[in-house]
């Protein structure tokens, strides 16, 4: 036995992935699998001794970036996501010819509820587009949710979560979106980006929300390269001794600073609104106005981005009548609240709010167009297509916490059972 | 150790008295020393059986942590605990997780796992065990924090006694280990902590596979 457990390193060969530190497509490589949790190796294009180390020579041809070397030793050259999914094995399909619910989404809301229909003997799969955990799974620390007295992190929340919901019983189906969904009888079909059909004689929307894209120009052009949505656990250790800005005034803001200012040389959270009280947690205000190399601007917006070949600064403007100012920044990270993810569920009627979050219940009723066509009212939790649910920060007028996603989760079981036994067959 | 020793020249020469596979008899004998210490042993002719016995005393989906061990990477034991699916391997888990934010995560859940699989570096013909450690991460869980221990131990390292064990961690395994750390990770190795399990209470948690080859160092 060694005697030497250094770091906790994996002892068998990972992933390496070669890339430049700007590349968008390499930075998606290395969210996805920094989200779901596979160790990889980052090697700098732009460092030849590194290069030579894995590649055997020491400058790559820059259309084969971003390169990634599987396990088993084979290479693919300008890598997407989607192939290094499936170079993993991470692309599985489904098991069986039909399930009692399909999940849409892995977050805590999705997880709640795989783990409480498997356990309950509901056949029950879930898709998710990218990795579990959802938003909640890229959280540095959770500490309000009950039975973690000192914290628990979203990641580590998620991976038990997934384990148990496996463990009793549930399929993941990872890396691919849903993109459309039909009326299949009393029940419904679920089709996966890559075509994979999921036959369900209920569907739950858990498919919480995606960060709103910041309205400034330059940003799409310098994503992956200094300008980051989410607090994109992957560049954690990038922002060593570096400028960090975090646009937002929610929860998700709050645990950004605290996890950059670890690294970071000076983390600037930067506030639309007059405080930080009408939208995050007091533990989290507590924590951010006691960290010393971070400080918080509120009533400040980004107007402009300066960059070379990545971010260099953000140009602010503090209240009213301010003249816009440059901000020194070598990342930028956007935590400002969210869009629901309801794609793939337009065609099929859903009916929506006017910021496109999915309505159920009671306010099914007041919809005009919701179509309702059984003579029993919607369940709660129920969509205007009986049978398909919502849960979490997806649905209309849901509390957008952690806690009370998993807790919506749960309850929509419940429901489907209740369906189920309404459409026959239990 | 003191700095000297410490910063010993990797390519020192090592003794050749540690390398030989133990004869049938003293496998025999130490086998049934451990027995008596409490410890289950089993035998394995070769390290491609001592992977499926590995294997069988695993439970699928259990979280398993395998130590750092050239004697499991051999024998592709590593590579079953990290890659096969069929377990939780809480090596990769840790490994990602936010040094900065999760310590305390790391802590607890390295300090339990359901299973840890590792190696020794010396077994006595009495039945004793003898792993030292750098960092000592490794031992806690091994002594009580497991639920259960396997370790595999090739049959060169079969020694006399403690006294020859402790020659063995010192004279052999350290300038090997110093070696290694330094060419796999930039940094030295040390003989900073020693555990010696001479006896185990609870019957059954502590499983040696004494393999016929020489396995690691």
């Amino acid at each position: 036995m060694s005697m030497f457990d250094y770091d906790a390193r994996p002892v068998t060969p990972g992933v390496v992935l070669v890339g430049t530190p700007t590349s968008r497509g390499g930075y998606a490589i290395r969210d996805f699998l920094s989200r779901n949790g596979y160790p990889f190796e980052w090697v700098d294009a732009g460092q030849p001794d590194a290069v030579r180390a894995v590649l055997g020579v020491a400058e790559m041809e820059p259309s084969a970036l971003p390169l990634c070397i599987l396990p088993d030793g084979s290479r693919l050259a300008s890598a997407t996501v989607e192939q290094v999914a499936a170079g993993l094995g991470m692309v599985a399909a489904p098991s069986r010819s039909e399930y009692d619910l399909t999940i849409v989404g892995a977050g805590p809301a999705g997880l709640a509820a795989a783990v409480n229909a498997a356990s309950e003997g509901l056949r029950t799969v879930v898709a998710e587009a990218v990795a579990p955990g959802g938003q909640a799974g890229t959280t540095s620390m959770i500490e309000n949710y009950l039975g973690f007295p000192n914290g628990i992190s979203g990641s580590e929340l998620a991976t038990r979560a997934t384990v148990q919901a496996r463990r009793f019983g549930a399929e993941l189906l990872l890396a691919r979106p849903l993109v459309d969904i039909s009326a299949d009888g009393p029940g419904y079909v679920a089709e996966l980006s890559d075509g994979t059909p999921i036959r369900g004689r209920a569907v739950l929307f858990a498919s919480g929300v995606e960060w709103r894209r910041l309205d400034v120009p330059g940003v799409d052009d310098l994503l992956g390269a200094g300008v980051y949505y989410g607090a994109g656990p992957s560049e954690a250790l990038a922002c060593t001794d570096s400028q960090v800005v975090v646009v937002g005034g929610g929860n998700s803001a709050g645990q950004a600073v605290v996890r950059f200012s670890r690294y970071a040389q000076h983390v600037t959270l930067l506030v639309r609104g007059h405080d930080l009280g009408a939208s995050m947690s007091q533990y989290l205000i507590d924590q951010v106005s006691a960290i010393p190399n971070a400080d918080v601007r509120v009533r400040t917006r980004v107007v402009g981005l300066e960059a070379d070949d990545r971010l260099r600064a953000v140009i602010v403007r503090s209240g009213d009548n301010a003249e816009p100012v440059p901000l020194p920044a070598d990342a930028l990270f956007i935590c400002i609240g969210g869009a629901p993810r309801t794609d793939g569920a337009a065609g099929i009627g859903l009916v929506t709010n006017t910021a496109g979050y999915l309505i159920t219940g009671r306010d099914v009723a007041r919809e005009p167009g919701s179509n309702w066509p059984l003579p029993r009212e919607p369940l709660p939790l129920e969509t205007n297509l009986p049978g398909v649910f919502a849960a979490g920060d997806v649905r209309c007028g849901s509390v957008k916490r952690c806690s009370a996603a998993i807790g919506e989760g749960s309850m929509a079981v419940a429901l489907v059972h209740r369906r189920l036994a309404e459409v026959g067959g239990e | 150790m003191s700095e000297q020793q410490v910063g010993a020249d990797p390519d020192a020469v090592v003794s050749s008295e540690f390398t030989e596979l133990a004869s049938d008899e003293r496998i025999a004998a130490a086998a049934a020393a451990l027995e008596r210490n409490g410890i289950q042993p089993l035998l394995a002719a070769t390290g491609a059986d001592a992977r499926v016995l590995v294997d069988s005393l695993l439970v699928d989906g259990a979280e398993v942590y395998n130590n750092t061990s050239q004697t499991l990477e051999a024998i592709g034991v590593a590579d079953d605990i990290e890659r096969s699916g069929r377990y939780q391997p809480l090596r990769l888990r840790l490994y990602r997780m936010d040094r900065e934010m999760q310590r305390r995560e790391m802590r607890t859940l390295a300090a339990s796992p359901d299973y840890v699989v590792g190696s020794v570096h010396a077994l006595t013909e009495d039945g004793s065990l003898l792993i030292a450690s750098a960092s000592g991460s490794q031992l806690g869980p091994l002594v009580s924090g497991a639920g259960r221990v396997i370790l595999v131990v090739g049959a060169q390292k079969i020694v006399s006694d403690v006294a020859t064990g402790l020659r063995r961690i010192y004279e052999y395994c350290y300038p090997l280990e110093d070696a290694r750390a330094r060419r796999a990770y930039g940094v030295p190795s040390g003989v900073n902590n020693i555990l010696i399990i001479n006896k185990v209470l609870a019957a059954g948690r502590v499983t040696a596979i004494i393999v016929k080859e020489r396995l690691g160092f």
